[in-house]
């Protein structure tokens, strides 16, 4: 399929012609670039005229460097341009080299380099663009080391969960053996007919911590003795000094319907 | 005023296939032209303007930024920083894009006195050309811009002082043809400020980078960040922890065609690989509408298939009929 397509661009001033441009069927790749598969055939190309041009405009031959500036840095392998990360690579290469060998340039002219920390002077940026800029790298800061904190977080309420799962298995498995050395006990006890004293009865036991067995008094870990707000059990009501206090029983004002509202 | 700096000693030292044209061109001794077979390395006496004996270059360039009308938002931006980053530009009004803007620029750069001039020239509101020509009669160039980043994101965290010296560097592909290597010429001339520009600050502080990838200019600009804190002004030994961040903005040059004359003359190149935004999306939308076609067409031809393949009678089909 042939199709002959005038050219869209506008061309100016003493160019008169159209030029016609042969596509082949087959297009490819890229959305934003489309390039050609086959060379159109009707492309100029006057090496001489462009030369030509080349001496018309350049400076003379021996204009020293500090004029241009130029460096020719050469680029080892082909660049492949869809890739971001390589290309961004070979570029940032290229001007870390130049820039080396600029330096080195400058460095045996004696001439000054770089700028020194105390020469102020206005920036191709505004300070409030940086200033935007640099919360922004300080917000993506932030924002990685949240992700960060929750993850570990989150590993270790899963490693914290795991060994509390053990220590409860292990617990169980503690209180079932305390359990069933009783009843062994208990059982040998029974078989031999409760002939034994209790001092020798003691020797059959299994203790780990060698401590008889106990019980807490009603204490609570972590309460002072002298606390009385506990249950109200705990509190002492009909005493010899609240015999005379009639306090209760008298009408008191207002203390009737609960449900009033005040 | 002429701009031509051949002088015919120079001849000489270049390339040998300029030598034919070398006689043509009149020996050329105008104020700030003469050719500098004299000036070694050592710069620290050009400052001095001795215009008769000591042969001295002065480069006398300056470029005039314009742009077309209805330009869009993120090419604008563009041009400003364009503009910020050359400070021997002269930004101008913007340019009625419809009749022959050929003369017109042409005219506008000579009321400006300037030598260059990069024209933003913006259709349809989304395809960027850029013309890039020397005048009054200097070869000019057409690109297409793509891959615009402004020097407004973000994410480009750089920023260098405001008319400090580029460093220009360039990959060995200009070397390799002759369209590369006129381009090469064109992008030093404007975009290196002239060394004792009023505007220009002593340091040297970025680098731009062109290089050339898949047939495209691809322009960056990185500050360099030296950690240095001495005050003198040649830091030592520093250079093992430099650091490039990039400052923007950032574009991608497709050569169109290059012009001999200031936006327009002979074509001298152009780029048979090129596709213009237009036909890339008309193939689009032909694909598009090829679907529906094809959809008729496999349509139709189902029905002649089964026109002339028949069905066996199905002997079930008028089991469930009551």
């Amino acid at each position: 399929m042939e199709e002959h397509l005038v050219n869209d661009d506008t061309t100016i001033g003493g160019e008169a012609e159209d030029f016609n441009e042969e596509m082949s069927a087959s297009e490819s790749e890229s959305d934003e670039d489309v390039k050609l598969t086959e060379p159109s055939k009707t492309a100029v190309y006057n090496r001489d005229a462009l030369l030509d041009k080349l001496g018309d405009i350049s400076w003379p031959e021996n204009v020293g460097w500090i004029h241009t500036l130029s460096i020719d840095i050469d680029q080892e392998q082909e660049v492949d341009v869809n890739d971001d990360l390589t290309r961004e690579l070979a570029f940032y290469n290229q001007a870390f080299e130049g820039t080396k060998q600029a330096y080195q340039k400058l460095q045996s002219m004696g001439l000054p380099f770089l700028r020194p920390p105390d020469y102020y002077a206005e920036m191709v940026k505004t300070d409030n663009h940086m200033q935007k800029v640099k919360g922004r790298v300080l917000a993506e800061k932030r924002k990685m080391e949240e992700a960060e904190e929750r993850r570990k977080a989150r590993e270790a309420k899963r490693l914290a969960k795991e060994i509390q799962a053990q220590k409860m298995k292990e617990r169980a498995k503690q209180k079932k053996q305390d359990i069933e050395s009783v009843k062994k006990w208990r059982k040998q006890r029974q078989q031999s007919g409760f002939a034994d004293n209790s001092n020798d009865a003691d020797l059959g036991f299994d203790f780990e911590d060698g401590k008889s067995f106990e019980r807490s008094k009603g204490k609570r870990p972590g309460v002072s003795p002298g606390d009385r707000s506990g249950r109200k059990g705990m509190k002492k009501q009909n005493t010899a000094d609240t015999t005379y206090d009639v306090k209760g029983f008298n009408k008191g004002e207002g203390k009737g319907n609960k449900k009033r509202k005040r | 005023m002429g701009k031509k700096r051949k002088h015919s000693e120079t001849a000489a030292v270049a390339v040998p296939k300029k030598d034919e044209a070398a006689p043509e061109r009149p020996a050329r001794t105008l104020l700030g032209w003469k050719d500098k077979s004299e000036v070694n390395g050592d710069d620290s006496q050009v400052k001095d303007v001795e215009l008769d004996d000591s042969p001295i270059f002065r480069n006398k360039e300056k470029v005039l930024v314009t742009c077309s009308r209805r330009i869009n938002f993120r090419y604008r931006h563009l041009m400003l920083n364009v503009v910020s980053l050359l400070p021997h530009c002269k930004k101008d009004n913007k340019v009625e894009s419809k009749e022959s803007k050929g003369a017109t620029l042409n005219e506008l750069v000579e009321l400006k006195n300037c030598s260059s001039c990069l024209f933003f020239e913006c259709r349809k509101g989304k395809d960027l050309y850029l013309w890039m020509a020397k005048c009054p009669n200097g070869p000019s160039v057409k690109f297409l811009v793509s891959a615009v980043h402004t020097m407004e994101e973000l994410k480009l965290t750089g920023n260098h002082l405001k008319g400090s010296r580029p460093i220009l560097t360039f990959s060995t592909n200009f070397e390799k043809d002759a369209h590369w290597r006129l381009l090469k010429e064109m992008l030093l001339q404007i975009f290196e400020t002239p060394k004792d520009h009023r505007k220009a600050k002593p340091f040297h502080d970025h680098v731009f980078v062109f290089s050339i990838a898949d047939d495209h200019i691809w322009f960056r600009n990185y500050q360099i960040d030296v950690p240095h804190n001495e005050t003198d002004k040649l830091p030592r030994g520093g250079l093992e922890q430099m650091n490039l961040v990039e400052v923007g903005p950032r574009f991608c040059l497709n050569p169109i065609k290059i012009f001999g004359g200031s936006f327009g003359g002979p074509t001298l190149y152009a780029n048979p690989f090129y596709v213009s935004p237009n036909q890339v999306r008309a193939l689009e939308k032909r694909k598009k509408s090829g679907k529906y076609a094809k959809k008729i067409k496999a349509k139709t031809r189902r029905k002649m298939h089964e026109m002339s393949n028949p069905l066996e009678p199905d002997e079930f089909a008028d089991m469930w009929k009551e």
